[in-house]
């Protein structure tokens, strides 16, 4: 079975740098390019950031999951929170001209680029984001 | 994150490093930017050059502060817009925002009198 890395969190901020050291460390001895690397830090801290903000609502009682897998092609990332989940169909294009000048809401576009795969799902007692990334698309 | 200002002449240029991902950067950011135009600052310059990569608060850094510099009556500009960034400048439409330039030299001279 594929090998797994836990790290649980309260929903703070500032513990962004200890989640992106976590799996920085942890995919370390994995065939990524340095890009790809980037690419993962990028989509881990935006998937933590909306757990942390828009699942939790910054409550520093509920806490954020974040499971790394590594499976043949490459690695899957799991990011719980305990909210009440979206939709993500439903976001607004921040690429809209009405929305270009907005300070937000570009978090999700910015993970479907640069990951392979995104889903949304339900977990017991909140909303889970799972992300893939493969060594080879 | 870490930041880092010195003036050019009646520039200001702020230098962003490591990792711009949210959390505490955002203000930061604004703070440092905030004395600059307190100090009658209208010309910023944010080298991003030694930045490893950003996310998408860190975009939402730089709009608020082109938005807080614009309404100061003064302009911003990007400088050393690392590739990544440029990609992720790319994706967002952001590029339509923005005055970016590949070195802070170039970025100080396009400023207009
Ligand atoms: N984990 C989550 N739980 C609930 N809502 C979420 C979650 N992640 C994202 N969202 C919703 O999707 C929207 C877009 O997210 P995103 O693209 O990251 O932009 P931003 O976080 O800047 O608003 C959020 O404003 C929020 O409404
Ligand atoms: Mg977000």
């Amino acid at each position: 079975m594929s090998e797994h890395a836990k790290l649980v969190i309260p929903s703070d901020p500032a513990k962004l740098v200890d989640v992106d050291a976590f799996a920085e460390h942890w995919i370390g001895d994995m065939p990524f390019t340095d890009d790809q690397r980037d690419d993962i830090a990028i989509s881990l801290s935006e998937a933590v950031n909306n757990a942390i903000q828009h699942g939790n609502a910054n409550d520093a009682r509920k806490r954020v999951t974040v499971v790394l897998r590594r499976f043949e092609d490459g690695l899957r990332i799991e990011v719980t929170d305990e909210g009440n989940g979206f939709d993500p169909d439903a976001v607004a294009d921040p690429t809209d001209p009405e929305n270009l000048l907005s300070e937000s809401g570009r978090g999700l576009l910015i993970i479907r680029h640069l990951m392979d795969e995104v889903h949304v799902r339900p977990a017991d007692g909140g909303t889970r984001v799972e992300l893939i990334k493969r060594y080879h698309d | 994150m870490k930041l880092r200002s010195e003036r050019h002449g009646e520039v200001a240029v702020m230098e962003l490093r490591g990792k711009v991902m949210g959390g505490p950067d955002s203000t930061v950011f604004r703070d440092e930017l905030k004395k600059q135009l307190d100090d009658g600052i209208k010309k910023v310059v944010i080298d991003l050059g030694r930045v490893d990569w950003m996310n998408s608060s860190g975009l939402g850094i730089l709009i608020g502060g082109l938005t807080t510099v614009k309404n100061a009556g003064g302009e911003m500009k990007l400088a050393r817009t690392t590739d990544k960034i440029k990609s992720l400048l790319m994706i967002t439409k952001l590029v339509q925002v923005f005055d970016t330039f590949d070195s802070v030299e170039g970025a100080i001279a396009s400023f207009s009198e």
